[in-house]
């Protein structure tokens, strides 16, 4: 298990280098001038040289490159073109909200989605079946911008018991819970269809197979059957499921956090890109990257964790 | 079973909770309204000082924190003293300005010549960067006479001085606070409210100066949150949580109108939206095409659907600008078909394939499907083509389109700060999208700029502007109108024609 962790990490750090350098240089070949953007349609040509000038813009690109890899190495994750700000503080301030709500979302997602799949795969084919896969491809279809607004007319402007936006009081708070509320439904909704149907799927193939019959043959309570032993082997491909969704939403869900005035990291890149701000995207790009690696080394070692003939040694 | 049993409790115990706390009035225990505001924008501000930024977003707040020398009246448009006290004109070279006295920089330090020179200085300094330092470009030299008294030296005459100078990036910052600190992060200025907190991404907080020299301001606490999706914002202002909204969709406007509590600002604006032709280009450089496309454009199909946020007329330099004139509103091409369709016939032009560049940002993109039709009705071939605004600032300004529709905000309401960037030779390559190059004009235009006799320029830029809109490199499609929306408890809130507003008149009652 060790040299598993060891392994993936040293791959992470070659991956990130690889990485930086196919942003750096695709920023360059992209279209925009970030010193045109800052300086709005009004400047000069004078002006505008002056902020190239002031951003390192003028030097030749593989200097640049290799400037910011310098100062990587020292730590040093560059300036934002905009506001100055350092990058790392630029993205540590927004992590935490990208955070909470990624986790608040997935705790929906989870609790809805594999409690119907579960159940549309007991009651197969029966009425509850059939309205839970409705409603979970329903959940696939619904655009995250129409739900969020949706929920926002009647939980915060007709009903007024949901506020609005933003993410500003602390999660250990009343209200700091019910600021999550709208947008982990939002932002869940899409992965609990995911999850209900990989659940569902999963969980019939494992029903049929002959070890439950055995189970039941032996006289094992139905319920232990479902939730002991049967949910575990069925586990193995949701989990992959919510890892890759977890994943995603930890990179930032620019809708949502559009939508519910969220100051997370993935309105950050969206913003960045459009200022062709480099050294936010790069710092971004770069931090999606390692959470994904991250994220699917955990996954890998608690598929060891839930099934025993699975090993890395 | 039991599960399903424990997350129904557990649900119905959160829906109480829930339901138990949604009291959001903003009210005080002893039934006063607290002075406090909330505006909410759709992007951060990028940065606090006025040197170093130059977007709306950021001078939304500097605005409030510093202050220039002279300020333009949001109902006359007139230029009056703010931190000066007088200005004398001895030469047509030379402004000497008496600034007030015993006014202090938020941290203390004492505003004086110095303070004006530093400011100017910075703002005109290569090394700076200054985005806008092009407004201050006419400037040669800045001296201090005596601690309350500023000469600004000119190497040509500079008409619209008093209007560069009222221009919020023209604000003059605490040296002191430059040198030793950040002032795009913590800024420090004279104005009337005092930089409190910056959450980057979501908010900025400011609190009344208490110190401040004029009236102090009425509001306690201001606050500008970030609120990226407008329909999201006016649910905020819907439930007050935000008391304050400004630049309104047209798209959006029935929705705020039926708002209860909440009270809609719509005024004439600065702002001019126009069709621009690349004049370099073929068929475009010749004056007969433009004209067709002129009379051949229904500008009144697009102002329509705004539901009264745009203003039809014809004028480049607009009604709230220096140097329009009521006459020049029947100078351009109205709408008729058949004499467009007559003009390209007789000049060889038939089913010409054009591109139409837009932006997909504000109104560009329904201009151009608008434009698109009516072009279509001519027999002209035209496709759209559509950029995201990085983009597209860089293919316009290097000249790579045809057409395409732009907009300037006049934000210091000078007709020679509208001309000179956008259609003088010296500005081709830079703001001279057009690429427009005609001497005579130009001849006009420094003019303008170089009369120091309010009268005269007022004059010249008629001319000029008669000009410009019979050769046709713009076809104004709108003039901008500003607009607000606030909660009714907010009073005595003004938005100039530039769409710049100032706190330190407004309450809440």
């Amino acid at each position: 298990m060790l040299v598993l962790i060891v392994r993936r990490l040293f791959q992470l750090v070659l991956l990130l280098f690889g990485i930086s350098f196919i942003v750096f240089m695709s920023m360059f070949i992209a279209p925009g001038d970030p010193a045109a953007i800052i300086a709005g349609p009004t400047a000069s040509a004078s002006d505008l040289e002056a902020i190239r000038a002031s951003m390192g813009l003028d030097k030749p690109v593989l200097v640049q490159y290799l400037d910011y890899l310098a100062g990587v190495l020292h730590g040093d994750f560059g300036y934002s073109y905009q506001t100055g700000q350092s990058v790392s503080d630029a993205i540590i301030s927004r992590f935490p909200n990208t955070f909470k709500l990624a986790v608040a979302s997935m705790i929906v997602a989870m609790a809805i989605g594999i409690f119907a799949g579960i159940i549309s795969a007991i009651k197969h084919n029966s009425w509850i079946d059939f309205s839970s896969t409705t409603i979970a491809l329903l959940g696939v279809s619904i655009p995250n911008f129409w739900l969020g607004a949706m929920l926002i007319l009647v939980f915060a402007v007709n009903l007024q018991i949901l506020p609005v936006g933003g993410l500003s009081y602390s999660i250990f708070s009343l209200e700091g819970i019910k600021e999550l509320v709208l947008p982990a439904i939002t932002l869940g909704t899409a992965s609990a269809a995911l999850i209900a149907r990989m659940s569902r799927s999963s969980m019939l193939e494992v029903i049929q197979s002959d070890y439950i019959r055995t189970a039941k043959a032996k006289g094992v309570k139905k319920r232990s059957i479902v939730w002991v032993h049967a949910l575990r082997n069925a586990m193995i491909p949701v989990i992959t499921i919510i890892g890759i969704d977890f994943g995603a939403l930890l990179g930032g869900t620019v809708i949502t956090e559009q939508v519910f005035a969220i100051n997370g990291v993935g309105r950050l890149m969206i913003d960045a890109i459009a200022a062709r701000d480099f050294p936010i995207i790069q710092g971004t790009v770069l931090l999606v990257a390692a959470i994904f690696v991250v994220v699917n080394l955990i996954i890998d070692i608690i598929y060891a964790l839930i099934d025993p003939r699975i090993s890395y040694d | 079973m039991r599960k399903s049993i424990i997350l129904s409790v557990f649900l119905l115990i959160s829906l109480c909770l829930l339901a138990a706390c949604g009291d959001s009035s903003g009210k005080k225990s002893d039934g006063k309204v607290s002075q406090e505001v909330t505006y909410a924008s759709t992007s951060d501000a990028a940065g606090l000082s006025p040197i170093d930024t130059n977007d709306s977003v950021s001078s939304n707040v500097t605005a409030q924190v510093y202050e220039t020398l002279f300020i333009q009246d949001p109902k006359t448009m007139e230029v009056k003293p703010l931190l000066a006290e007088s200005y004398e004109t001895p030469d047509e070279n030379t402004w000497e300005i008496k600034l007030r006295e015993g006014i202090k920089f938020h941290d203390g330090s004492p505003f004086n010549a110095e303070a004006v020179k530093y400011t100017f200085d910075q703002m005109k300094d290569p090394k700076r960067a200054a985005p806008r330092a092009s407004l201050l470009a006419p400037i040669d030299s800045i001296e201090v006479k005596d601690e309350y008294t500023v000469v600004l030296k000119t190497r040509k005459p500079y008409g619209p001085m008093l209007a560069a100078l009222s221009h919020t990036n023209a604000a003059i910052v605490s040296p002191k606070a430059d040198k030793e600190g950040d002032i795009n992060k913590k800024p420090v200025g004279t104005g009337p409210f005092i930089f409190d907190e910056w959450v980057e991404g979501d908010h900025i907080t400011l609190k009344k100066n208490k110190e401040y020299w004029g009236d102090p301001a009425k509001l306690e606490e201001v606050t500008f949150k970030v609120v990226p999706e407008m329909s999201t914002a006016i649910s905020m202002l819907e439930t007050n949580k935000v008391q304050f909204i400004d630049n309104l969709p047209s798209d959006q406007l029935s929705r705020i109108e039926s708002l209860k509590n909440v009270k809609v600002y719509k005024g004439e604006g600065t702002r001019v939206s126009y069709l621009g032709f690349n004049v370099e280009k073929e068929p475009f450089n010749d004056p007969k095409f433009r004209q067709a496309v002129a009379y051949g454009i229904n500008q009144g199909a697009y102002v329509n659907q705004l539901h009264g946020l745009g203003i039809l007329n014809e004028s480049i330099i607009g009604p709230k600008v220096f140097g329009y004139d009521e006459k020049a509103k029947n100078e351009g091409y109205p709408y008729d078909k058949d004499k467009a369709k007559k003009l390209l016939e007789e000049n060889g032009y038939k089913g010409q394939k054009i591109t139409l560049l837009a932006a997909n940002r504000d109104n560009y993109m329904k201009m151009a499907e608008i434009v698109q039709a009516q072009l279509s009705d001519l027999g002209l071939n035209v496709e759209i083509e559509s950029m995201e605004w990085g983009t597209f600032l860089e293919t316009t300004r290097k000249g790579n389109y045809e057409m395409t529709f732009l907009g300037w905000a006049n934000s210091t309401a000078d007709g020679s700060e509208l001309l000179y960037p956008n259609l003088h030779s010296d500005n081709i390559g830079a703001s001279n999208y057009s690429r427009y190059n005609n001497p005579e004009f130009d001849k006009l235009v420094d003019e303008s700029r170089e009369s120091v006799d309010q009268d005269e320029r007022a004059k010249i830029l008629q001319i000029a502007n008669v000009m410009v809109m019979k050769d046709a490199p713009w076809i104004v499609m709108e003039h901008g109108t500003v607009t607000a929306a606030y909660n009714e408890s907010v009073k005595g809130l003004m938005v100039s024609p530039n769409g710049q507003w100032y706190l330190n008149n407004v309450s809440r009652e």
